[in-house]
């Protein structure tokens, strides 16, 4: 009978009887000695030599590192500013592939504002598209909100965003920290291609300030403020006009309450 | 060549009788060098520790303030006196404040007995041993103090995991004490350093002292809570142990006190095992102890000294620290027992002269 199954209504209530685990020596480490096999094998004073032996040869290891000095991986960086090797895949801030005419692939589709975790994604469309169906005004990425988590560059299905690593982004104002990414509001590459005439592709185009995000957020803002106050007259309207139909249906004679009871 | 030993309290009394202003004026610049050395060896083996302990772990260490960072010790002690000094609001405000101090006053008093040259020892006791492992007792309760009165319960863990440790580890470190204290037939530290003018206890012991050493080493760094014993303070554990709750310049007293009590381990574990200021001798060998006797004594005890601290450094850098049960079987079940055997064994080779240059 395995010891942790539970005894039945009918079975005696008495400890299982557990194979007492093999005695074993506690040497060194005591304790563990039964989790760590090669401890056991070598016995008890071949485990404490050979535990003394792993202390040299751990310190033998960090002298190592004292001694060389081309083992410092430290990297002084205001003075090493222009020798800098940042790694491929450090993430420092959000920015769009633009190619090398300067057009973006983004679609608006909105997917990675969807995705974003803390709402550091806001997307605005045009509202007079030149061109397509939908295109981009502003894609404002909030540096102060992000969290680097990196899942609107996997969920983007055309390949328009990454992480790169210019890290040198402190301000004096905080407001700068919401970038507009897309360098010019429009429509995207392809479409753009298609378009012979330079002069009409130039005017589908309208450049984009990097640092117009926060003027961006706060339209939006101001948007959203004048659409409730908007509503709250709307309710209120709908309040007065129910008030008004109460008087009136006061004022009027009423149906006799014996009616009522009977209905 | 015959050592010409004269302690600093021996000279101020030799003083007294003639012109005792001369001798009080004489104490007093004593206390204020004992004062500045305490300061300035923190310092200095804080910025060392930094340093080594950066180079161990390819990293550079503090590399801003001055060249390579050597003013970083003097700001950071700067900081630490500009900051506000915090007693919790239900802490043992007494306890609070005294334990600090109690911590600071053990190290400093063993400080005083430690033999740097023949002429560089603030007063030579003959009871010197027997005088540094009761008063360096004083820094348990310390600990201990600052634990209990934080009123917080990691501190307290912290502080009764110390006391345990360094009640245990005391017993070992003892135990390799008196080995040398029974081949050198002293308990004065002077006395012992002179002991070794054949040569050093570890290797002329027949092996009694380089087990001995051992002991004392791994005890004596338990004592000074520092890694791979450093539970009293395990920041992963207990965020800072016992001086969780202390800020500002008391602190700064436990932190100092700490890195003093590893200079006063290094220097008594040079002075009993390595001869102390004593230079490197071989017997009567002259030509070769003449050679070595151009060193001064006080350079062969920093060196001796130096070469130990970064030993112990070396240990903090590299060990993973122990658990409580395995610290405490460490001691009472491996180093006990051996520390015994070896002082029996050592009693029987004093006993039979059975040591090298027995005289």
């Amino acid at each position: 009978m395995p010891a942790d199954s539970v005894p039945m209504p009918g079975e005696s209530i008495e400890t299982p009887t557990v194979v007492a685990p093999p005695e074993k020596h506690v040497g060194v480490g005591g304790a563990m000695t039964g989790a760590v096999p090669w401890i056991d094998k070598a016995g008890v004073v071949g485990g404490v030599f050979r535990g003394i032996r792993s202390l040299f040869s751990g310190m033998g290891v960090t002298v190592g590192y004292l001694m060389r000095p081309s083992t410092v991986v430290t990297q002084e960086y205001p003075e090493n500013r222009e020798t800098l090797k940042l790694p491929d895949r450090f993430r420092a801030q959000l920015a769009f592939n633009h190619d090398d005419k300067g057009y973006h692939k983004c679609t608006m589709c909105r997917i990675c504002e969807e995705a974003c975790p803390n709402v550091s994604i806001i997307i605005t469309g045009r509202e007079k598209p030149a061109v397509s169906k939908k295109e981009l005004d502003s894609f404002v990425w909030r540096l102060d909100s992000c969290t680097f988590c990196n899942t609107c560059v996997i969920v983007c299905p055309f390949g328009v965003l990454r992480f790169d690593g210019t890290f040198e982004s402190s301000v004096y104002d905080r407001r700068l920290l919401s970038y507009t990414l897309n360098r010019y509001a429009g429509p995207v590459a392809s479409v753009l291609e298609k378009m012979e005439d330079p002069e009409a592709r130039k005017a589908a185009m309208d450049p984009r300030d990097p640092y117009s995000g926060a003027a961006v957020i706060a339209a939006l803002i101001e948007k959203q403020k004048a659409t409730k106050v908007s509503q709250r007259a709307a309710r209120e309207a709908a309040r007065a006009a129910r008030i008004a139909a109460k008087a009136a249906a006061a004022a009027a004679p009423a149906t006799p309450p014996e009616a009522k009871d009977v209905g | 060549m015959s050592w010409q030993v004269k302690s600093i309290a021996e000279r101020t009394g030799d003083l007294l009788p003639g012109s005792p202003w001369t001798a009080v004026l004489y104490v007093l610049l004593t206390i204020l060098a004992v004062t500045a050395f305490v300061t300035v060896a923190g310092l200095v083996l804080i910025y060392a520790e930094r340093k080594i302990a950066a180079h161990f772990q390819c990293r550079v260490g503090p590399m801003r303030v001055g060249w390579h960072g050597v003013l970083q010790s003097i700001a950071d002690a700067i900081k630490l006196l500009m900051k506000e000094d915090i007693v919790p609001r239900d802490a043992d405000a007494l306890l609070h404040i005294l334990a600090p101090v109690l911590s600071f006053a053990g190290m400093l008093l063993v400080m005083i007995a430690l033999p740097m040259s023949p002429t560089v020892q603030v007063s030579d006791m003959n009871i010197g041993v027997l005088y540094v492992t009761a008063v360096s007792g004083l820094g348990v309760l310390g600990i201990l103090l600052g634990g209990w009165s934080s009123n917080n319960k990691w501190s307290l863990l912290g502080a009764m995991r110390a006391g345990a440790q360094i009640i245990s580890y005391e017993v070992s470190a003892t135990l390799a004490l008196l080995v040398v204290v029974l081949f050198a037939g002293t308990l004065q530290l002077s006395g012992i350093v002179q002991s070794q003018e054949t040569g050093w206890w570890i290797w002329r012991a027949h092996g009694c002292g380089i087990v001995a050493f051992a002991i004392f080493l791994i005890a004596g760094t338990a004592e000074i809570n520092r890694t791979p014993f450093d539970l009293a303070e395990g920041e992963s554990e207990l965020t800072a142990g016992f001086h969780t709750e202390y800020s500002g310049l008391r602190f700064s007293f436990f932190f100092l006190s700490e890195f003093l009590n590893m200079f006063v381990l290094a220097a008594m574990a040079s002075t009993l095992f390595f001869g102390g200021w004593m230079p490197l001798h071989i017997g009567h060998f002259a030509g070769f102890n003449g050679i070595m006797d151009l060193l001064p004594p006080g350079l062969w005890f920093t060196l001796k000294t130096t070469a130990m601290i970064f030993l112990i450094m070396w240990f903090r850098w590299t060990f993973p620290r122990l658990r409580v049960d395995q610290l405490m079987r460490l001691e009472w079940k491996i180093l006990l027992p051996i520390g015994f055997v070896n002082l029996f064994v050592s009693a029987a080779c004093v006993v039979t002269g059975f040591y090298f240059f027995a005289q």
